[in-house]
């Protein structure tokens, strides 16, 4: 029965994909699609954990488990692949490719929840093997010089991170005597096979230097498969250090050094390459490739101080998910961009890209705010050399991506990526604002979802809006610049001075307003006092007041010679008009 | 259920006694002849299936014919006999279907047909043969048999593949002959016994058994495509797809793997062997394989071309697990021989049906054949995925085997040697699988090809071959499958 459960989560997306073969049966596997990882989902949420079962006559012998661990990771990719699932069913309507793209979308789809379960090495591998390879497609489906070149460089890197983690996986499994995952972290593998595995997971990671197929393929890829593959996929890089890894019980001091430097660079290198991309795709994917530097470090603690790991693992979970949400909310959202036409469209969903933005950014309160003030105190447990480093590099990591997310918004509206011609405008909203949502909702949803694990993420601060803001104002600096740059700097200033003239018109047209009005009042005015004048005889008295007046304060001034004039008489105000006694 | 002796000599018969007969068939008598083909491949496939039965209860049958005293003809069927007979058996029904389609039109058949039987029966009598002696008769028979079949075109390229073919496998035969003799001086007997006969030999005169090994491993290596004696094999290509299937995955290059299997774990034992030092350097012969065979694949435009090179690395995946002295890679070894010819017989029936059906001969011709024959590539994209050593496929539970073997043996080395494989199969396969499924038709190709006139005959074996590749791979767990078998034999092989 449990067999049964697991089965089912996987192999649901493989039947669909087999479906796919048959033209008849297209449309319907198409409208199904979104639902594909609901087995999964479900187990995943009902299931009593832990749960385990086997079927030893598949290849060598396949053990799935469900844990809080991997429970958590099923429940952010199902969400995500259901998202990306109803959003491909819009975006691969009209598309020729459409059945190859659904198949090997389902069959990658397959992989990634099949990993989740697997707890021997074999059968993680080859759910490993069959996402990474399936994904080739994805990545080539526009068939574009841009998706031919990103699609050879991805496949060299699954090929590449594939053969490491055969090597890792074999020598692990060599010495632990047993390919059970949980035998492979209680052997304590060699450092050998432990470098071996951080490159292979590495590479599904996109941890510098293992990243350059990133960016690229998450640039090339059509919108719904790019969310998966930066959302889902790549965490599976995460989840295969984690159940693989024999972190929190040996200490592997020299791979955590390298992981944590490699993390730092990875964090700040990515914003410097990203900010010059073109494509907002493909900034963003820099920006995964620089939130999973914050993941690296992470893991290098754990890997470093193993007693500081059962801290650090719940945060790196939450980390996972928040990202996921983020970036596959960021990705959705680039398609239900690209598919408004109108002006008024296009402002409401970049104001709605804003929301996943700054959660990644690290807003105070937000999902990203909470994960990272969480990850410092979770690393204030791991080595105290490296912790003021390991601060400032998350505190400034904010800055980073904001400013990569800057960039991302600034890219959408001045390079729109296209979308499908004939795809309603509404078409990929729907899963682009349940993502959004989500991952704005996360720090609440946590605690409910997590349980146990959601402890540090309850408990942290909810992270400091200097990082965000300073960046905001850099961003809205560089972008003034940048405008500048781009018109002439004269021309800038001629925009930049435009309102302050117009303004000086506007007061200037006003004042002459003012001045004809006061012109005519000006000539009605004596007219009425030379009358009014004649008929009191006030020159007479006007003079006469002035001198009582004078005297008056002559006198008043001598009365008050100690103190020093309390009002000093005032200049005559200017005289506009020239009376005509 | 009934006890029969004489099982063995009738599962050899079936394809012996066909072999006259397909001669003697006139031309036309096609039908007749297919009939005659099938229902005796079919006979044999249940006969072996009755055989394994018996061999698993445990009977061991073991047929001798005294010829010239003290001097043998001797059948026997124990586990590592089945194992190969259990493949040729199989792939043999399957590739006579395909044969019976790829020369529905051809000329010669009854000559073909003839001899094609007459190659499986000698691969079935290598199989059995109960010692050196009888193995080398069919050995040398298969040689006679395979010729014919190599220049069965008739024309300059396939006269020149037949003769190099047959020098370098006479001469091979040559060797093997005086090998046989040595160890017949040597130890007075010729028998195949787990264990080995030559334990006292190896004590008292280790130089002249360490000669042997290399005499009777040279010879062998010549038809398992050992490096340096490889080069016949990219030439023989130019056979029939068949053909190519035949000689790829059952008959010839099998044979010699097997043939060392047989002197390995048999006749020197593979702990008298690993003590005369000589397995070591055999694994790094077997490496140096399969590395270059790897290497030259990749500039080869001519898909069997590429296919073949890819064989001359795989097929020394089974010298390296037995040369590595320790029972998981013999259990990979073993393995290997089933899956290899699994993967290469349906990569090369695919390379005929694109030959066949688009007149697609080399890679760079292959643009977009995945959507026009989406059947056969999807055939030949699983066997290369399986080469590559993706799971659940075949090739990676030999892979696995293989490296699992190479850390129990302490020879690290291996790890290096089967990623460097894969790396280079990967660099090999997938451009490949990329033009097929990923890349458009050129507009301009001649006669672009609408559906393509192949017939069921042509489309089902690959299509069947690969789903075997996938069952060997996912069920390899699972009773009867070929790895269950070989962790069976190697026991049987590292009992004593």
């Amino acid at each position: 029965m449990q067999l049964l459960a697991f089965m089912t989560a996987f192999a649901t997306p493989l039947f669909l994909a087999a479906l796919l073969i048959w033209p008849q049966a297209r449309a319907l596997v198409w409208r199904v699609m979104p639902f594909a990882p609901l087995p999964a989902l479900v187990l995943a949420m009902l299931a009593n954990l832990p749960l385990e079962a086997q079927a030893e006559w598949l290849i060598l012998g396949l053990h799935f488990g469900l844990d809080e661990v991997s429970r958590l990771f099923i429940v952010f990719t199902a969400l995500l692949w259901c998202a990306a699932g109803t959003a491909a069913r819009h975006w691969m309507r009209d598309d020729a490719r459409a059945a190859s793209f659904g198949v090997l979308f389902a069959m990658a789809q397959a992989g990634n929840l099949g990993l989740l379960l697997a707890q021997d090495a074999l059968s993680f591998y080859a759910f490993f093997a069959l996402m990474s390879f399936a994904s080739y497609g994805l990545v080539l489906h526009m068939r574009d010089a841009k998706a031919q070149s990103a699609a050879r460089l991805y496949i060299g890197f699954v090929v590449l991170g594939e053969l490491a983690l055969f090597a890792g996986l074999a020598l692990a499994a060599s010495q632990a005597g047993s390919f059970l995952l949980a035998d492979l972290r209680a052997a304590a593998p060699s450092g050998m096979a432990v470098a071996l595995l951080i490159i292979g997971f590495g590479v599904k990671l996109g941890i510098m230097p293992l990243h350059f197929w990133l960016p690229p393929a998450h640039g090339a890829a059509p919108v719904p498969a790019s969310a998966v593959l930066s959302g889902a996929m790549i965490k599976a890089g995460l989840f295969g250090m984690l159940t693989v890894l024999p972190l929190g019980s040996v200490a592997y001091a020299d791979h955590g050094t390298v992981l944590m430097a490699a993390g730092m660079v990875t964090i700040f290198a990515a914003l410097l390459l990203g900010v010059q991309q073109d494509n907002p795709k493909v900034v963003l994917g820099f920006s995964s490739v620089s939130q999973m530097g914050i993941v690296a470090l992470g893991l290098g603690a754990g890997l470093m101080v193993p007693a500081a790991w059962a801290v650090i693992l719940p945060v790196l979970v939450f980390l996972a998910a928040h990202h996921a949400l983020a970036k596959g909310a960021l990705f959705l959202g680039t398609g239900a961009y690209a598919a408004q036409t109108g002006s008024l469209s296009r402002i409401a969903v970049t104001l709605a890209l804003l929301i996943p933005a700054l959660v990644l950014a690290g807003l105070p309160a937000s999902s990203g705010g909470f994960g990272k003030e969480a990850l410092k105190t979770a690393l204030a447990a791991g080595s105290p050399v490296w912790l003021p480093w390991l601060t400032v590099a998350l505190s400034l990591s904010g800055i980073a991506t904001t400013l990569l997310m800057a960039r991302y918004i600034a890219l959408i509206w001045r390079n729109p990526p296209k979308a499908p011609a004939k795809m309603a405008a509404e078409a990929v909203l729907l899963p682009f604002i349940s993502l959004a949502a989500a991952a704005l909702a996360l720090p609440v949803i946590w605690p409910v979802l997590a349980q146990d694990m959601a402890a540090p993420i309850s408990t942290a601060e909810p992270g400091a809006l200097w990082p965000v803001g300073s960046a905001v104002l850099l961003a809205a600096g560089a972008a003034t610049f940048a405008h500048a740059q781009h018109i002439g700097p004269s021309v800038f200033l001629a925009q930049l001075l435009a309102p302050f003239n117009a303004l000086g018109a506007r007061v200037d047209s006003v004042i002459a307003a003012k001045r004809r009005a006061a012109r005519r009042v000006g000539h009605a005015v004596p007219k009425l006092l030379g009358e009014t004048a004649r008929r009191w005889r006030l020159g007479q008295t006007a003079i006469a007041g002035l001198i009582a007046l004078i005297l008056i304060l002559e006198f008043g001034a001598g009365l008050l010679a100690e103190t020093p004039a309390a009002s000093p008489t005032a200049p005559p105000p200017a005289q506009i008009f020239t009376p005509d006694f | 259920m009934m006890d029969a002796p004489l099982l063995p000599l009738f599962i050899l018969l079936t394809s012996l006694l066909a072999s006259p007969i397909l001669f003697a068939l006139p031309e036309r008598a096609a039908g007749l002849r297919t009939s005659i083909n099938l229902s005796m491949a079919a006979l044999k496939v249940a006969l072996v299936g009755w055989l394994s039965l018996k061999v698993a209860q445990g009977v061991i049958y073991d047929l001798r014919f005294e010829m010239l005293p003290g001097l043998e003809f001797k059948l026997q069927a124990d586990p590592l006999a089945i194992l190969f007979i259990a493949l040729s058996a199989v792939l043999w029904l399957i590739t006579t279907v395909y044969s019976v389609g790829y020369l529905e039109h051809g000329p010669h058949r009854a000559r073909f047909f003839g001899f094609f039987s007459l190659c499986v029966a000698a691969t079935v009598g290598i199989a059995m043969s109960g010692n050196l002696f009888t193995f080398l008769l069919f050995y040398e028979l298969l040689t006679l048999a395979t010729y014919p079949l190599v220049i069965h075109r008739g024309d300059a390229a396939a006269l020149r593949a037949g003769r190099i073919y047959l020098i370098y496998t006479l001469a091979g035969g040559l060797v093997l002959l005086l090998g046989t003799l040595g160890l017949w001086v040597l130890a007075g007997t010729t028998d195949f016994t787990p264990g080995g006969v030559l334990a006292d030999v190896a004590a008292e005169t280790p130089l002249a058994a360490q000669l042997l090994f290399i005499v009777l491993i040279g010879a062998l290596g010549v038809k398992a495509a050992l490096f340096p004696f490889h080069a016949w094999l990219p030439i023989a290509m130019v056979a029939p797809a068949p053909v190519s299937a035949l000689l790829h995955a059952v008959a010839v290059v099998k044979a010699g793997a097997f043939g060392i299997m047989r002197v390995v774990y048999e006749v020197f034992g593979i702990e008298t062997a690993q003590e005369l030092g000589l397995t070591a350097p055999l694994a790094v012969l077997a490496g140096i394989t399969i590395i270059y065979g790897s290497l030259k694949a990749i500039t080869q435009d001519d898909i069997k071309k590429r296919l073949a090179y890819s064989t001359v690395s795989q097929v020394s995946y089974i010298t390296l697990g037995v040369a590595l002295a320790s029972p998981i890679a013999a259990v990979g070894a073993l393995a290997h021989l089933i899956h290899q010819g699994l993967m290469k017989i349906t990569m090369f029936m695919a390379a005929g049906n694109l030959a066949e059906g688009l007149g697609a001969k080399r890679v760079s011709q292959m643009d977009s054949v995945g959507r026009i024959m989406p059947g056969t590539m999807l055939a030949f994209t699983l066997a290369a995925l399986a080469m590559i050593g993706l799971p659940p496929l075949a090739g990676f539970v030999s892979k696995w085997y293989l490296a699992q073997g190479g850390l129990d043996a302490g020879q690290d080395w291996v790890i290096a040697l089967l990623l460097g494989s894969s790396l280079l199969n990967a660099i090999y396969f997938l451009p490949m699988l990329h033009r097929a499924w990923f890349r458009d038709a050129a507009s301009d190709k001649a006669g672009a090809p609408g559906r393509p006139r192949i017939g069921w005959m042509l489309a089902a074996p690959p299509v069947t071959t690969a789903v075997l590749v996938l069952v060997a791979g996912g069920l390899a767990n699972a009773p009867f499958s070929p790895l269950e078998w070989t962790r069976f034999i190697v026991a049987i092989e590292y009992q004593e």
